[in-house]
C-alpha cells in the first residue's frame, strides 16, 4: 500500500530472522499531540529509517513496529500514531493506552497552539490513568522552519522541566531535501525513541513481555524511588 | 467457505472471448435499463438501486451523475446552478478542513496537473465549509474529506454539494455528531456479524482483545481513506449510496471474514491483529464481497444485531479490565450453547438459542455464494431493494 505503511513489513523481515528466542520483550510507546504536528512522520522516520512521501490524516490510530538491539537484547519497540483531531481521543483511542510503556507528546515549533495544547494532552494521558512512572518525552518537530518558529526552545524547556520530561527539537522531514534521506542521520528521530527504549530497558524489574497467549502482561517496576524524574539519563537533544 | 476459489476463470481463450462478449451484452441490456428507469416517470428508483447494487454497479460517472442523486431522493430541479459564496474565516472547522485537504494529494487521480488538483482542493474545502456553515448541528470529522473528495470528482462542485449536504444529514449524521459515541455505537456492531458467520475468527479477535478501530477509517469515509483505486471506490459508493446506511459495516466485516486465513494465521496479539487488519487488500473480489454484505444484511438486519452491539458497547468501557471482557465472554459462549443444553430460562437465552440455530444457514448461503454468484446476487439485490424502500421513508427515525 502506502509507503508510510510498509514500515511493518520491514521491520518482521527482521524479527523473523531472529525469532525464536524465549519470549521478545515489547515496549508499547503511544505517540500524541495536535493534528499536524508530524506524529505519522516521526513514527514512520523510525520505523522505516527513511522520510514518508506524503502523508495524509490519521483517521483513528496507526500501528508502526521497529525490532531494535539494546545491549545484545532484540527488543520490539511498538508505535501507536494517534489521530491529532480532538473528536478521536474522547472515544477512540482510550483502548490504545492500555499497557503503554511511555508516551511521545509531539508539538510543532511553528505552530503556538500546538505548544498550547499539550497541557490538555498531559491532563489526557492522567485520565487514562497512566502512572507517574510510564516515561514521557516531549518533542518540538518542525526545527528545520526555524525562520517560522513561534516555539522558542527557552519556553519549551521550561514546560518539560516543569513535567519532568526531556525535550527533544527534530524535525522529521529530510533536512537536506534529498530523494533519500535514509543516511541522514542527523535529525535525531532515531536518537530520540533510542532514548525512550533504554530508559524502559533500563527500568529494572519491569517484565514487559509477550507470553503465549499473546496478552501484553505490564508489571509495574517495583519500589525504585532514587531515580530522579526530570531529564532522566538524557540531556536535550538540539539540531 | 473459501471464497477464493470463485476468482479462478476459464482458461481457455475461446470462453474468455465468449466471456467478454457476453459481459459488453451484459452492459449494453444494464445501461438501457439503466436508461429506462431514469426517464419514467416518476422515476423507478427500485430499479436503479437494484442496478447501483448488482455486478459492475453503475458502471460510469456519466451514470452516476443522474443516478447517485435519485438514490438520495434529491430532485435534481431543485439543485440551484449557483453556489453560495463560502466564508472561510470565521468557520471554527476551518484550520483542520485546510489542514486535511492540503495533506489530500493521494485521493486526486496520479496523473492530475497541479494546477487542476489545487482548483479541486479549493472547491473541496468550500463545499465541506458551505455544507457546515448551513447545518450547524453538524462537526467535521477527520476522515469526511475523504467521503466529499469521490462526491467532487464525481459530480462537480454543485451537484456535490447537493448530495453532500443531503448524505451528511442521513447516511453520515452519526460520524457527525459533537462526540463519537454514536460511530463507536455503530462499530459495536461489527463483532456481533463476525460471530454469526464465523465463530472462529470471532473468538480469536475477542482473545486477541483487537478492538474495532482497524474498521474507523473503512466506516467514516466508506473505505475512501484506504482504496488506491478510484473504480473501486466509487463502485462502493454505487452500493452504500443505495443501501441502508450501516450496510458499510457489513461490508467491513465480510473484508474481515473473506481474511480468515490470514486472521487465524496471525498472531494472537491486539497489535499485529490490528495492523493485518488495517492493511486492507487491494485486490479484493469487490462484487463477490458485495453480494455477502447483501445476504448478510438480508441475514442479520441490524434490528437483530442491535442488542449485541450495546452489550459490546458496555464490554469495552474504558472501565472494564481484561479480566472482565474474558469472563462476559465466557458468559457469552455459556449462552450460545446449543438449546438442548441449555436451560431455558429467559426471554433473552431463547433468544440466542434461535441464533445458535441459524448459523447453519449462515454456512449454508455462503456456499450458495461460491456456487451460484448471479442467483445469489439475484436474490440479495431483490432483498435489497425491499429492505431499502422499507428503511428509506424511516431514515428520520432510524438515525435521528
Amino acid at each position: 500500500m502506502t509507503d508510510a505503511e510498509s514500515s511493518l513489513e520491514f521491520s518482521t523481515s527482521l524479527t523473523s530472522s531472529l525469532l525464536p528466542p524465549p519470549r521478545t520483550r515489547i515496549f508499547k510507546i503511544i505517540v500524541i499531540g495536535d493534528s499536524g504536528v508530524g506524529k505519522t512522520c516521526l513514527t514512520y522516520r523510525f520505523c522505516a529509517g527513511k522520510f514518508p512521501d506524503k502523508t495524509e490524516a490519521t483517521i483513528g490510530v496507526d500501528f508502526r513496529e521497529k525490532v531494535i538491539e539494546i545491549d545484545g537484547e532484540k527488543i520490539k519497540v511498538q508505535l501507536w500514531d494517534t489521530a491529532g483531531q480532538e473528536r478521536f481521543r474522547k472515544s477512540m483511542v482510550q483502548h490504545y493506552y492500555r499497557n503503554v510503556h511511555a508516551v511521545v507528546f509531539v508539538y510543532d515549533v511553528t505552530s503556538a497552539a500546538s505548544f498550547r495544547s499539550l497541557p490538555a494532552w498531559i491532563e489526557e494521558c492522567r485520565q487514562h490513568a497512566l502512572g507517574q512512572e510510564v516515561p514521557r518525552i516531549l518533542v518540538g518537530n518542525k526545527c528545520d522552519l526555524r525562520h517560522a518558529a513561534q516555539v522558542s526552545t527557552e519556553l519549551a524547556q521550561q514546560f518539560a522541566d516543569a513535567h519532568s520530561m526531556p525535550l527533544f527539537e527534530t524535525s522529521a522531514k529530510n533536512p537536506h531535501g534529498a530523494e533519500d534521506g535514509s543516511h541522514n542521520h542527523s535529525d535525531h528521530v532515531e536518537a530520540i525513541f533510542m532514548t525512550v527504549a533504554h530508559k524502559l530497558k533500563s527500568q529494572k524489574p519491569l517484565v514487559l513481555s509477550q507470553p503465549a497467549v499473546g496478552n501484553t502482561v505490564t508489571l509495574r517496576r517495583q519500589d525504585e524511588g532514587e531515580e530522579p524524574r526530570a531529564n532522566w539519563g538524557c540531556n536535550c537533544w538540539r539540531s | 467457505m473459501n471464497l477464493r476459489n470463485s476468482r479462478s476463470v476459464g482458461a481457455c481463450s475461446l470462453l474468455n472471448g465468449i466471456e467478454k462478449q457476453d459481459a459488453d451484452s451484459r452492459r449494453k441490456r444494464k445501461i438501457a435499463e439503466i436508461t429506462q428507469a431514469l426517464n419514467t416517470t416518476p422515476v423507478d428508483v427500485a430499479v436503479l438501486r437494484r442496478m447501483a447494487i448488482s455486478e459492475g454497479g453503475l458502471l460510469t460517472d456519466e451514470i452516476r451523475c443522474k443516478v447517485w442523486p435519485r438514490l438520495l431522493n434529491i430532485p435534481v430541479e431543485s439543485i440551484p446552478e449557483q453556489l453560495e459564496e463560502v466564508q472561510r474565516e470565521n468557520n471554527k472547522d476551518y484550520n483542520q478542513v485546510l489542514l486535511d485537504v492540503q495533506r489530500s494529494l493521494r485521493r486526486f487521480p496520479p496523473g492530475m496537473p497541479d494546477e487542476q488538483r489545487e482548483g479541486l482542493q479549493e472547491e473541496l474545502i468550500d463545499i465541506i465549509l458551505r455544507v457546515l456553515h448551513k447545518n450547524p448541528q453538524l462537526h467535521y470529522y477527520q476522515g469526511y474529506h475523504d467521503i466529499v473528495v469521490t462526491f467532487l470528482l464525481v459530480l462537480g462542485e454543485c451537484l456535490a454539494t447537493a448530495l453532500v449536504e443531503k448524505l451528511s444529514t442521513h447516511h453520515l449524521r452519526d460520524f457527525m455528531d459533537p462526540t463519537m459515541d454514536n460511530t463507536k455505537h455503530i462499530l459495536n456492531y461489527l463483532m456481533p456479524i463476525i460471530e454469526r458467520v464465523n465463530p472462529d475468527v470471532y473468538d480469536f479477535m475477542q482473545q486477541a482483545e483487537v478492538g474495532t478501530i482497524f474498521a474507523l477509517s473503512w466506516l467514516i469515509t466508506w473505505f475512501g481513506h484506504v482504496l488506491a483505486d478510484f473504480r473501486h471506490v466509487v463502485r462502493l459508493y454505487d452500493f452504500f449510496l443505495a443501501c441502508h446506511p450501516l450496510m458499510p459495516i457489513y461490508f467491513a466485516a465480510v473484508i474481515v471474514l473473506y481474511r480468515e486465513e490470514e486472521v487465524l494465521d496471525c498472531e494472537c496479539d491486539m497489535a499485529m491483529l490490528h495492523h493485518l487488519l488495517s492493511q486492507i487488500p487491494q485486490d479484493l473480489p469487490y462484487e463477490t464481497l458485495i453480494s455477502r454484505a447483501g445476504d448478510l444484511f438480508v441475514q442479520f438486519p441490524p434490528s437483530e444485531l442491535a442488542k449485541e452491539a450495546t452489550q459490546q458497547h458496555s464490554l469495552e468501557s474504558p472501565a472494564s479490565t481484561s479480566e472482565d471482557v474474558q469472563s462476559a465472554r465466557r458468559r457469552r459462549k455459556e449462552q450460545l450453547r446449543p438449546p438442548q443444553q441449555q436451560q431455558q430460562r429467559n426471554p433473552v437465552e431463547v433468544q440466542r438459542s434461535a441464533l445458535a440455530v441459524v448459523q447453519p444457514t449462515a454456512r449454508r448461503i455462503m456456499r450458495l455464494a461460491v456456487m451460484g454468484l448471479t442467483v445469489a446476487l439475484g436474490a440479495a439485490a431483490l432483498a435489497m431493494v425491499n429492505s431499502a424502500l422499507e428503511w428509506a421513508p424511516k431514515l428520520d427515525l432510524l438515525f435521528p
